[in-house]
């Protein structure tokens, strides 16, 4: 599939070329989408390695009960770091690059609408995760309140350090990155969609960031705000959280959650995009019920901002009945979804290609991540599983299970989009195979830790019963998990070496960015085809045959 | 009614009937609050797209478009290049470090974000 090759595509106005660099300055003053998205997705991925060394840290201070490979503080330092990271610095940052890297190529534009605010907001994104970082140089160390910085362990009587107001500072201007990021998505998908690309033929995967940004829009501001409140309470004389003072630490909760939660679908919607990009690709079957996912998205995305308090059950001052029945709601959607998914494999063509793998793998271990949500929904069985290991299964399951999985399917995916070299496939099934084998292992035995009452973010338990063993296997697949990740850059670098080229679509895929060259020119297309439905390139395909 | 403005609609519609819904329910002020903000922002991008979509003759919302239709005057290039994004992030982050670690820090930011914001005035001239 080429732009030489079809002549039903119309030649877009060539622009006036202006010579590639790909010099180190050239990298650092970009505003073509393209090379910001690849910045997005490497600096990501770059917090995701060091993230990971954390949490393989933590397992080996695990690994034994009563284990003194690390102190109670660096533990607690630790676990801040790997959540901010994975959180803020890596997730939701990935879906951002991916985003900003398919976004004008799906729809057929030539950039963002706003490039040099795109541009800016990557360079805040990587300086506010450095920020963050920074406190690790500190006589105190790194932040040590948890990703949820509550108070009063955020407040400055209990930390004391500059890691806790480098964490204030660093996440704040990764907030302002992503605010500003996704009022350029949505301009862009609303204004620079090419002719004929009408909001009913946009992919779903770009659709999906749309519902991204407008959760973003909408919980974003409230993190902004809060961390300003907190910052106020350390320095400058403010009693927000101090009940002492008539201030409330609930009332963190209610500002912080109120971002919390829908972060967490600013973390999984766009990787459900993506999972619906890759399955129909590899069943060789249209998309199952386009409508009713774009709804879904949506009405995912809207319910979304109204759970937060189901992290404050426990409270008892939230009104448990109306968060339950406004979490348990989020299942409806989100199993629309599940089977419109499967709806597309049935009877298809299906290949099991590595992004297919990750696909498949991303639906075993989402529906795991799903239905512990669902349980951890019923304010009876929160209860009891409230800051337990339960809870940490779960929400690995949705977004190391889930988010990771389809992380990886997009990868090996766009791979060849983005370099013009596909990642080979024998090194790619089993990077497939170690992470999911990996993960299993490492996550099932939390829930089971949970239920016998082993709390979260503790450094070290007693000797007795299941636990030392739960928690052993547990770190032996943390290590197998990190054979996978390693066998992934093993696998990056051999396709950079050997440099196979492939052709403009590799996968015979359907959406717009396949129909121009891997990598694509610098103005994105050098002719279209006729859009005159969601799959352009399949249409043209066919046409042509 | 283009699809962003039904998309922004409902979601007002949405977020009001949340609001009310949380209120009648729970009598409580902080979570009312932010579903009210929500409601207030979404309904005003709504109110705003409303007026907007006035002027609004977008090729991309045409079904039967052509993509010679979409072809006009070649009235420029842009850029792909700009040293402002990288400075102004610079300079962004050096207010934040300052109010943490040294006022001169912050005072050295504030200037540089000023002065990277009369370039990106002058350049979109």
């Amino acid at each position: 599939m080429g732009e030489s090759a079809d002549v039903s595509a119309v030649a877009v106005p060539a622009m006036p070329e202006a010579a590639e660099r790909h010099d180190l300055l050239s990298w650092l003053t970009t505003t073509d989408h393209k090379r910001i998205g690849i910045l997005y997705l490497l600096t990501s991925l770059a917090y995701f390695g060091v993230s990971g060394i954390l949490s393989l840290m933590m397992r080996t201070q695990l690994a034994r009960p009563n284990n003194t490979f690390l102190d109670a503080h660096q533990y607690a330092q630790l676990f801040t770091l790997h959540g901010t990271a994975m959180i803020f610095l890596f997730v939701a940052p990935f879906a951002f690059g991916l985003a900003n890297f398919l976004i004008p190529l799906q729809i057929g534009a030539a950039d963002m609408a706003f490039p040099r605010l795109n541009a800016t907001s990557y360079w805040l994104f990587l300086f506010g995760g450095l920020v963050v970082f920074l406190g690790a140089a500190t006589n105190e160390g790194a932040a040590a309140s948890g990703w949820t910085a509550y108070p009063p362990l955020s407040e400055i009587r209990v930390s004391t350090g500059l890691g806790q107001d480098l964490w204030i500072v660093g996440v704040f201007l990764v907030s302002v990155a992503t605010i500003v990021t996704s009022i350029n998505f949505v301009t862009t998908v609303f204004i620079f969609r090419a002719p004929g690309m009408t909001m009913w033929r946009i992919p779903i995967f770009t659709w999906e960031m749309v519902a991204t940004s407008l959760l973003v829009f909408m919980a974003f501001p409230s993190l902004a705000a809060t961390l300003l409140l907190l910052f106020v309470d350390r320095h400058m004389g403010g009693h927000a959280f101090d009940p002492a003072y008539g201030g409330s630490p609930v009332l963190w909760d209610h500002l912080f959650w109120f971002f919390g939660h829908p972060e967490v679908y600013v973390m999984i919607l766009p990787y459900f995009g993506v999972i619906s990009e890759i399955v129909p690709v590899f069943s060789r079957k249209p998309i199952f019920g386009y409508t009713g996912l774009v709804l879904a998205a949506f009405a995912i995305a809207g319910l979304s901002m109204g759970v937060w308090a189901h992290h404050m059950f426990t409270t008892g001052v939230v009104n448990n009945p109306f968060f339950a029945f406004v979490s348990f709601l989020i299942a409806v959607p989100t199993g629309v979804k599940f089977f419109n998914w499967i709806a597309t494999m049935w009877r298809g063509s299906i290949s099991f290609e590595t992004p297919m793998l990750f696909a498949i793998g991303f639906l075993l271990n989402f529906l795991i991540g799903g239905i512990t949500g669902v349980m951890l929904a019923s304010p009876p069985i929160d209860y009891q599983a409230h800051d337990s290991y339960f809870v940490v299964a779960h929400f690995h399951y949705v977004l190391g299970g889930g988010s990771l999985f389809a992380i990886f399917a997009a990868l090996f995916f766009w791979w060849p989009k983005m370099f013009g070299v596909k990642l080979d496939e024998t090194l790619g099934k089993w990077c497939f195979g170690l992470l999911f084998v990996g993960f299993n292992v490492t996550f099932l035995p939390m829930h089971f830790m949970g239920v016998m009452g082993m709390p979260r973010r503790v450094f070290t338990y007693d000797a007795g019963g299941p636990l030392p063993t739960l928690n052993l296997i547990a770190t032996f697949g943390s290590y197998i998990m990190f054979a996978g990740v390693a066998l992934y850059v093993v696998n990056a670098i051999v396709s950079a070496r050997t440099r196979i080229p492939v052709g403009s679509d590799p996968w015979s895929a359907n959406s717009l960015e396949w129909w121009t060259s891997s990598p694509p020119p610098e103005h994105n297309f050098e002719s279209l085809p006729p859009i005159r439905s969601e799959r352009p390139v399949y249409d043209a395909r066919v046409a042509r045959a | 009614m283009t699809v962003g403005l039904r998309l922004f609609l409902s979601s007002a519609g949405f977020g009001i009937a949340i609001a009310l819904a949380y209120w009648f329910t729970s009598r409580e002020i902080v979570g009312t609050f932010m579903l009210g903000v929500m409601a207030f922002g979404l309904s005003f991008v709504a109110g705003y797209m409303i007026v907007a979509e006035r002027e609004a003759d977008l090729i991309g919302d045409e079904k039967n478009a052509t993509i010679q239709s979409g072809a006009g005057e070649l009235v420029g290039t842009y850029t792909v290049t700009s040293p402002l994004p990288l400075g102004s992030a610079v300079a962004v982050t050096c207010i934040g470090l300052g109010i943490v670690v040294s006022p001169v820090i912050a005072v050295l930011g504030i200037l540089a974000v000023l002065a990277f914001g009369a370039l990106f005035v002058i350049q979109s001239r």
